[in-house]
């Protein structure tokens, strides 16, 4: 898949997983921080976001703290799959 | 002693009981057995905070929110409940079996706990004082209105947000209907009370009170309380009958008794024992064709009690059971059962 | 106003089925947690460490002589403590019954232990419908009720962790205004898919016995059990054994996070002050914390810099959860017999698993058994939701 097909695709999933009703994918920028000042998610989200890792794209990150690392935003996030997504 | 004031109410119901536009007149109808609370838009809630809310919080937080507006921080928020954040509960289940244990995401479980109404108001309000969720089921509210009444005893000068939430959803209403709480039949709310099946139609709502020990502004007065386990029509009535000798004065009589009836077989003869405690002077009304039944309804009643003590709201028609000659509502009895075992009686007046 | 004692306890844990058995593990160092303890149908079975009660829930309705359908394992465990805590007290059948008898309790599992069965239930196998009416939280203290016919005020809280902590307090509030004279009060969790799924995708638990304080902890464990306490007017109680007083309480919210508490630790500290000024004490009056000490990174940091924030010079403190696992519901009344019988006994617990303090904060928890001079103990729960209890005993 296109790097830039599969930020969008993740934007729509980020959307639907975490019921960020409010927003649409073009509200959501490709170096936008996910969390602190940005999208503003918070802690429960990113152990969310770890879960729909797995369910969406096989990769399966164990610890917490690593995903925060992957989950700063979705260039980040995209990298991230393209290199360990398994699926 | 068992009472307080209250200074201001709100309620999100199945019926137009919120916001700008009260209307009681106009009955909403129920749907498939069931009355669904009419949502407002909830302006308050920026940006994505509704997304965390299961249905309970949001309607208990939608509720409460204009009470806390206009006012000082309250010294506590009790909170009665029994089945909020099933629906997210119900979520995480499904995860659970769907997935068979693995990778579950916790957002369904942390929105479950029935706790997170009370929690969610203090988080929103930076509210760090007493915080405490009942879950006695058919007596969670009365359970929290004994709690604000002590809190006040306690803390003499304090004001407090009392609540009582319930919410619908596919896993509370699948069991109770499996366990014969709610009809199997179809039945609309208008023609509840003529069914002469078990089972009562399923309900929703938030209804919240600021309260205090402070008579001015005050809109209406609980004067007392009792909670009664049995099953036992007579036992019932020989306490309520003593309930209502010890806390209404000499000559005076409940103007209008407002009753949980609901439809359901199994527990009219606790509702007719009760009505033949009074004489043609009180009239006597029913509810839950408004609010549906549910463990918390009797919060329902007393919004209605406030408003139609202080005559901000007046009592429709379709509430009439039986016309008395009572010409004002002074003193307003509720009683009202759940699943039959559990009672409760609540006391509300004017202020004196 | 009359002191309010304890004059009856009943507990039942991963480390014994009465008080006599968990204080013997608790004097012996012994814990409870263990991983396949065989009761607990899971996937995470044997794979995570568990508090588990070892003692089958068909051999609980047998030994409590329960022959109703739809009695989950919550209540079951409840009612052998409440048995237990009964007897101890030797309240009569007339007592039970009274108008000014209480009972409350206190649950977070509550029938949800039967999750696979709740599941069936509701995607449309009506066969199982043995516990159709017991899933709530409710029906346990119900069940309780109707076997002993208890009239007087009955009623179940959840506040997640802090749950039982609140039931107690309640039940002084009720002797106090007049409400009860005497009061049951605890509170009973069993292991459920439903909690441990959940709390696993919190990513809290750990997968190795939980270590309460110590700076590589990775998080909690689960665990199972009940505890109850009868309180009674002091003057009531002539001719009892009195264990100890119930000398203060506090509740606070800490309104900072649904599941994890605030850095400066507002809830923890303004609960635990709040009890003290409602017994009348000042922080150096405390000899001893039973410390709500999960073993996850953020409850053992707040709490510490908590109880730092209160205390000039912090008490001997344990966290006794490396014995119980997390009994959540029932965990702070399991603690609050724990904290009693360090009174009763005049000895400290040790506090499990512990070997390097928390860096930049350095507590250090009581490590050994020990005799102590004991006075004054605080018992302290912080639960989801922000609800921050605090419990004070005394020596009477």
């Amino acid at each position: 898949m296109e790097t830039t097909e599969l930020k969008e695709k993740l934007k729509v999933q980020i959307i639907q997983f975490l019921n960020l009703t409010d927003l649409t994918p073009a509200d959501i920028k490709d170096e936008e921080p996910l969390f602190g000042d940005g999208l503003g998610l918070d802690s429960i989200d990113s152990l969310e976001l770890i879960v729909l890792l797995k369910r969406e794209y096989g990769i399966n990150i164990q610890d917490p703290k690593e995903g925060r690392k992957v989950l700063v935003d979705i260039n980040t996030m995209a990298a991230y799959i393209e290199q360990n997504g398994q699926k | 002693m068992m009472k307080f004031y209250i200074h201001k109410t709100t309620c999100i119901s199945p019926q137009q009981t919120f916001g700008d536009n009260i209307n009681i007149e106009t009955l909403h109808p129920s749907v498939d057995n069931k009355l669904y609370a009419i949502e407002p838009a909830y302006p308050q809630f920026k940006g994505n905070a509704l997304r965390r809310m299961s249905k309970s919080t949001r309607i208990g937080s939608g509720a409460a929110l204009p009470l806390l507006a206009e006012a000082a921080q309250p010294d506590g928020i009790i909170i009665g409940t029994q089945v909020s954040g099933m629906e997210e509960n119900g979520k995480f289940l499904n995860q659970i079996i769907e997935y068979n244990e693995d990778m579950l995401t916790p957002g369904s479980f942390v929105q479950g706990t029935p706790n997170t109404i009370s929690s969610q108001i203090a988080l929103i309000s930076n509210n760090k004082n007493y915080n405490l969720t009942h879950v006695h089921r058919g007596l969670a509210f009365e359970n929290a209105v004994i709690d604000v009444a002590m809190l006040l005893n306690e803390n003499p000068q304090s004001n407090y947000l009392l609540g009582g939430v319930d919410e619908i959803s596919f896993n509370n209403y699948t069991l109770d209907t499996l366990a014969g709480w709610f009809k199997k039949e179809d039945c609309l709310n208008s023609d509840m009370y003529n069914s002469v099946t078990d089972g009562s139609l399923s309900g929703e709502g938030a209804a919240m009170f600021m309260v205090g020990d402070d008579k001015q502004n005050a809109i209406a007065q609980l004067k007392a309380i009792t909670t009664i386990h049995s099953a036992d029509v007579e036992v019932i009535r020989i306490r309520i009958k003593k309930f209502l000798e010890e806390n209404l004065a000499d000559g005076e009589k409940a103007d209008l008794l407002l009753t949980g009836e609901n439809g359901d077989k199994r527990s009219l003869p606790f509702y007719t024992s009760f009505d033949s405690l009074f004489d043609n002077y009180t009239t006597i009304a029913r509810f839950k064709h408004m609010c549906g039944e549910y463990p918390t309804a009797s919060s329902f009643a007393l919004w209605l009690a406030c408003n139609f003590v202080s005559g901000e709201l007046t009592m429709p028609q379709h509430m009439v059971k039986q016309q008395g000659t009572a010409t004002d509502f002074k003193n307003i009895l509720i009683y009202n059962t759940h699943k039959v075992g559990q009672h409760g009686c609540m006391l509300v007046s004017v202020p004196a | 106003m009359d002191r309010i004692v304890v004059t009856g306890i009943g507990v039942i844990s991963a480390i014994g089925h009465s008080v006599a058995e968990n204080h013997t593990a608790l004097v012996q160092g012994k814990t409870g947690i263990i991983k396949g303890g065989g009761n607990f149908p899971s996937r995470y079975s044997g794979i995570l460490p568990f508090g588990e009660v070892l003692i089958g829930t068909e051999e609980l309705k047998t030994k409590l002589g329960v022959t109703e359908p739809g009695v989950t394992r919550t209540t079951l465990l409840a009612l052998h403590a409440f048995n237990e805590a009964i007897a101890d007290a030797k309240l009569t059948q007339n007592q039970l019954t009274a108008a000014d008898t209480a009972l409350v309790g206190a649950t977070t599992v509550g029938g949800m232990c039967l999750t696979d069965e709740l599941y069936a239930n509701t995607h449309g196998d009506a066969e199982n419908i043995e516990y159709v009416k017991s899933f709530d939280y409710a029906s346990v203290n119900l069940y309780i009720q109707t076997r002993y016919g208890i009239t007087g005020v009955i009623n179940t809280m959840n506040t997640a962790c802090s749950s039982s902590a609140n039931a107690i307090m309640y039940g002084c509030r009720l002797i106090k205004s007049g409400l009860a004279n005497r009061v049951i009060v605890g509170g009973a969790d069993s292991l459920a898919k439903f909690t441990v799924n959940g709390f696993n995708a919190l990513r809290i638990l750990s997968d190795e016995a939980c270590t309460p304080f110590d700076q590589n902890r990775k998080g909690l464990n689960l665990g199972e059990g009940a505890a109850f306490l009868v309180l009674e007017k002091e003057a009531d109680a002539a001719g009892k054994k009195i264990y100890a007083e119930v000398s203060g309480y506090g509740n606070a919210n800490d309104a900072y996070h649904p599941s994890s508490l605030s850095p400066e630790g507002d809830g923890p500290y303004l609960a635990m002050k709040n009890a003290l000024d409602n017994a009348g004490l000042k922080p150096a009056d405390i000899d001893f914390i039973n410390a709500h000490g999960t073993g996850t990174e953020n409850n053992d940091e707040v709490e510490s810099r908590a109880m730092l924030r209160l205390f000039d010079s912090l008490p001997d403190f344990v966290s006794t959860k490396g014995f119980t696992g997390h009994v959540l519901g029932a965990a702070s009344a399991i603690e609050a017999a724990y904290s009693i019988l360090n009174i009763d006994r005049q000895e400290l617990y040790p506090n499990l698993n512990f070997k390097e303090p928390i860096a930049g904060i350095g507590l250090q928890p009581v490590g050994v058994y020990k005799a102590a001079a004991i006075k004054h103990v605080m018992s302290n729960s912080f639960g989801f939701g922000g609800n921050c209890t605090s419990l004070i005993f005394s020596k009477v």
